[in-house]
């Protein structure tokens, strides 16, 4: 089970509401390389695995990643307190807020709602682990992307932070996946099914 | 809100239990690949201990951190706000 901290994993503080980063930081909410995702793929990932450290990897990363979806929504939610109509169209932003106000859906940046198709569950040690390693550098580029089009610190700081935890969750996954394969005999080293072919 | 709530306070140790908080989990991350690591082992004590003083200072003063620790036997002090996601949360 899972039991609710309520604080942060590091503080979201935002002066100025902005329509325009909120626009495009939604896409770590809902996206295809977002948080919502993040957490989906690793905490699904984690049954059909067959080693003890790489199944503490997956739930501890795949934990964290709520907590950086949390995050988001914090971003997101203060991102939208008090802006007036005017400003949610000149943002662009009434063709969500037709829909949704500034209520949190999970869409990506473009519109497209969120989607299960964007979490990886192979059933494969070696295949679901590759497939990590390959979301971590995913989500980083979205945050050096988000960095390139945000100036306000107070929003910088947080993505910032988020960014760097990317890199250490590559750096786990890399861990893991060297446990799997010194699990794994030399016919096997690069792709087997041990939680299907025992 | 409540007034009486001193707030930079509140904020100020929020943030320390947030760091010691997060040196526990990058360490936790750590040990899961390498559960052997004696330094990795005394470092994570060593946060445990005073991120366990840090909360149970916050607690007494701003109330429960988790649906587990609310001290107060005449009032349910977990739904008060501010929620982590509101500015003056953090």
């Amino acid at each position: 089970m899972w039991t609710y901290d309520k604080k942060l994993q590091y503080p979201v503080k935002i002066k100025n509401p902005n329509a325009n980063y909120a626009k495009i930081i939604i896409s770590q909410l809902g996206g295809p390389d977002g948080e919502l995702a993040a957490s989906m793929r690793y905490l699904h990932q984690r049954y059909s695995m067959p080693y003890d450290k790489v199944r503490g990897i997956l739930t501890d990363v795949g934990t964290e990643e709520l907590a950086h979806l949390e995050m988001i929504g914090a971003i997101l939610y203060q991102l939208t307190q008090g802006l007036s109509p005017e400003e949610i169209k000149k943002a662009g932003m009434d063709i969500y807020f037709v829909d949704h106000t500034t209520g949190l859906y999970p869409v990506a940046a473009s519109g497209v709602p969120f989607d299960m198709k964007y979490v990886g569950v192979k059933g494969d040690v070696i295949a679901d682990l590759n497939e990590d390693l390959a979301a971590e550098q995913k989500a980083r580029v979205t945050y050096d992307n988000i960095l390139r089009m945000v100036d306000d610190p107070d929003v910088r700081d947080p993505i910032k932070y988020l960014r760097q935890r990317e890199l250490v969750h590559y750096q786990r996954f890399g861990d893991a996946l060297r446990i799997a394969q010194d699990n794994l005999d030399s016919k096997n080293f690069y792709a087997f099914n041990p939680s299907y072919d025992k | 809100m409540n007034n009486n709530v001193n707030w930079n306070e509140r904020s100020a140790l929020l943030h320390k239990i947030q760091a010691e908080d997060f040196a526990l989990y990058e360490v936790a991350l750590y040990l899961d690949a390498y559960p052997n690591n004696k330094k990795a082992m005394k470092y994570y004590q060593e946060h445990h201990k005073i991120a366990h003083m840090l909360k149970a200072e916050f607690e007494e003063k701003f109330g429960p951190l988790t649906i587990y620790s609310n001290h107060n036997d005449q009032k349910w002090e977990w739904v008060d706000g501010p929620w982590p996601w509101e500015k003056e949360g953090n």
